[in-house]
């Protein structure tokens, strides 16, 4: 780490910038999705409170469907750090 | 919900936790950052070129996981009876559970033994190989030049933290998929569901196939893999007290059962997309 030249030193920095940047925008879509289905199941659970048993495991599965390219951010992120 | 303890239950649980905060006190500022995160012990063997790397802790997992659930089917069968025991009660629970869902998917009545078969197989296989990434045990990791033994301090190798095996599940459901379609419809049928509102069409079903098998095996591979990297992280930043066991909990069990239903319940809408007519 000690001696490393300008170009070297620069290419570090971009790294870790380029890692955050990643994971920091690549984890706004799936917010918003999740968000969105969140509001929908609470929508549907309010006004049918006796199908709140099937509700929760739907919700469950589609924000786990849409979180996966939030993941993808996270393993690219996690690419340009360690290789 | 009442919790009690016996009296050795309580001895052990005191002396338990001694020993964990006398642990935990004693490593604090110690431990280094663990070596080698996100690498694999490969061997290679003298094969052609692709055939010619393998992942042992992949293969020994694979295996393990493999023989505990032949040896739980094999006494689970031995010990039938018309009036159902807690674990005959439960493993029909999840069987039912997922037979039903199958049901009511597939449209065609005799496919919906073999996707029930498909897709339970799944579930189970990949729901056990990701509970172990939920309980701490011996992991071989890679430092610069030789191999580590971690004891105890991350969890156990999940099968399904490697990508290898996750493609070639999804890349299985796929050929499933279109081997059923082949035999409804027959292959003439099949053919032209491929140019289907018209030719131009063509390359795009392509694509779209191609990439199922894509994103079905790189979302359980994320999230198993990140969050192992994430757990190892947050719990050396936190000198391995308490956290790893809140964050084992979630990422293990929770995300791990719930990312298990993910993917068998894709496998069965990839395999009911195929055989509507």
């Amino acid at each position: 780490m000690a001696d490393l030249s300008m170009a070297q030193a620069v290419v570090e920095a971009a790294k870790y910038i380029g890692a955050g940047v990643a994971m920091g925008i690549g984890a706004i879509g799936p917010a918003i999705g999740e968000g969105h289905i969140g509001q929908g199941a609470m929508e549907s659970m309010g006004r049918q409170p006796e199908m709140v048993g099937t509700l929760t495991t739907r919700m469950l599965l589609s924000q786990a469907v849409a979180e996966s390219t939030g993941l993808y951010a996270l393993l690219i992120a996690f690419m340009i750090l360690l290789f | 919900m009442k919790v009690s303890f016996s009296r050795g239950e309580k001895i052990f649980l005191t002396l338990f936790l001694i020993v964990y905060a006398g642990v935990a006190i004693w490593n604090f500022g110690k431990i280094s950052f663990p070596e080698g995160i996100g690498k694999v012990w490969q061997v290679h063997v003298p094969l052609p070129s692709l055939l010619g790397t393998l992942n042992p802790i992949t293969v020994i997992m694979t295996v393990v996981i493999m023989s505990i659930l032949i040896y739980m089917a094999v006494s689970f069968k031995r010990h039938l009876s018309k009036i159902p025991s807690k674990k005959q009660a439960a493993i029909e629970i999840i069987l039912s559970f997922v037979y039903d869902l199958v049901e009511d998917v597939i449209p065609v009545k005799e496919f919906v033994k073999p996707t029930f078969y498909v897709s339970m197989t799944l579930f189970l296989f990949i729901w056990f190989s990701n509970l172990l990434g939920g309980i701490p045990g011996i992991s071989v990791g890679v430092s610069s030049h030789h191999l580590v033994l971690n004891l105890f301090t991350d969890t156990w190798p999940s099968p399904t933290g490697d990508l290898n095996t996750n493609v070639t599940y999804a890349v299985m459901v796929l050929f499933i998929s279109h081997i059923f379609a082949i035999k409804l419809k027959g292959f003439k049928n099949w053919m032209k569901g491929f140019i289907d509102p018209n030719p131009i069409m063509l390359p795009m079903n392509i694509i779209g196939e191609l990439a199922k098998p894509v994103s079905h095996s790189l979302r359980l591979f994320g999230n198993i893999a990140g969050g192992g990297i994430m757990v190892l992280m947050l719990s050396y930043l936190a000198k391995y007290t308490i956290v790893p066991m809140v964050l084992w909990g979630f990422f293990g069990f929770f995300v791990g059962t719930i990312q298990a239903f993910v993917f068998s319940m894709l496998a069965i809408a990839y395999i009911s997309v195929q055989l509507e007519q």
